[in-house]
């Protein structure tokens, strides 16, 4: 008995080997040649539509192709009326491949592309936030530091700076006159007067030091709400 | 006049002789820095040629258009462009 069960399990084993080794060539080689063959015509023919006919012609070729490839080694030099029927693409396998894994992946990365431009309109929801995220920006300014920059400056001499911080002490008391007793009229010369101040600050800078130039410019607007909001302004 | 005294007076003489030109400030950053100082202050000048410190912070200045000016720093610590 268990002779016999052996016997009929290693026949069994056998013949699913036969099977497995039967099977595995045409389901590999039809798989691999159904790439080359269509990148092969992928590449000579820029058809977009065929691609659906191609992969059903290559699941037919491939089996003829294995008898085929050693007839074609030699009949490689007579390219010229081959060329038109299989062996020219035969003998362009060895270039296609590189072709064909691009072209395969392309006809499969559409559908990546098409979530992208799902994805662009979150993004431009995005830069719409960026907006506020200026102004943000501008409200972290530090202004310690500002302050020490300008000091530090090289491109404002002495006399200059003392005579800018003269103006600041008087622009900053004209504020403090405001938040005493608010007035639009005033506002508005008060920005005026700001607007000068900064122009003057900046003309010195732009020259001499362009990167501060470029942040007290970009400061702007910040420093003037500081400078309107009565709570802030006390927190100077 | 013995040959000491001779030595005496040029050493006295020297640094005297040597601050007369020190008192004119040629700096080009100090020209720069008056003739912005002018220009802040709104008042006509164009560039500023010639600055002579009299003091600490004190300077008399020559324009280019051939106004003349006094920038110093008064004792409130403001800067005060006097026209001469």
């Amino acid at each position: 008995m268990i002779g016999n069960r052996a016997g009929a399990v290693a026949a069994g084993v056998l013949v699913l080997l036969c099977q497995a080794c039967d099977r595995t060539p045409p389901a590999s080689r039809p798989t691999d040649s159904a790439a080359t063959r269509e990148a092969a015509p992928a590449a000579p023919g820029p058809a977009s539509k065929p691609e659906a006919g191609q992969t059903a012609e290559t699941a037919t070729p491939p089996r003829a192709e294995p008898p085929k490839a050693p007839a074609s080694a030699p009949p490689v030099k007579p390219t010229v009326p081959d060329r038109v029927k299989q062996p020219a693409s035969q003998t362009t396998t060895p270039p296609t491949p590189a072709a064909p894994t691009p072209a395969s992946p392309t006809p499969a990365e559409p559908a990546p592309p098409a979530p992208t431009p799902a994805s662009p309109p979150p993004a431009a929801q995005t830069p719409a936030p960026p907006p506020p995220t200026t102004p943000a920006h501008a409200a972290t300014l530090d202004l310690s530091s500002l302050e020490k920059r300008l000091r530090e400056t090289k491109a404002i001499g002495v006399f200059t700076k003392l005579s800018l911080k003269n103006e600041v002490d008087d622009l900053l008391e004209q504020f403090r006159e405001f938040h005493r007793s608010p007035d639009q009229s005033s506002r508005a010369k008060l920005r005026q007067a700001y607007d000068l101040l900064l122009l003057k600050v900046l003309s010195l800078l732009q020259d001499g030091d362009p990167g501060l130039a470029r942040d007290v410019s970009s400061s702007r607007e910040a420093l003037w709400s500081i400078l309107v909001d009565p709570d802030k302004f006390k927190n100077l | 006049m013995s040959w000491r005294t001779k030595v005496r007076a040029a050493i006295v003489s020297m640094p005297i002789l040597m601050a007369g030109p020190a008192l004119a400030a040629d700096d080009p950053a100090v020209l720069k820095d008056l003739t912005a100082v002018i220009a802040l202050q709104g008042q006509p000048c164009g560039q500023v040629v010639t600055a002579t410190k009299q003091g600490d912070n004190d300077y008399a200045v020559a324009c280019k258009d051939g106004s003349r000016y006094r920038v110093f720093v008064n004792a409130e610590g403001r800067v005060v462009v006097q026209k001469q």
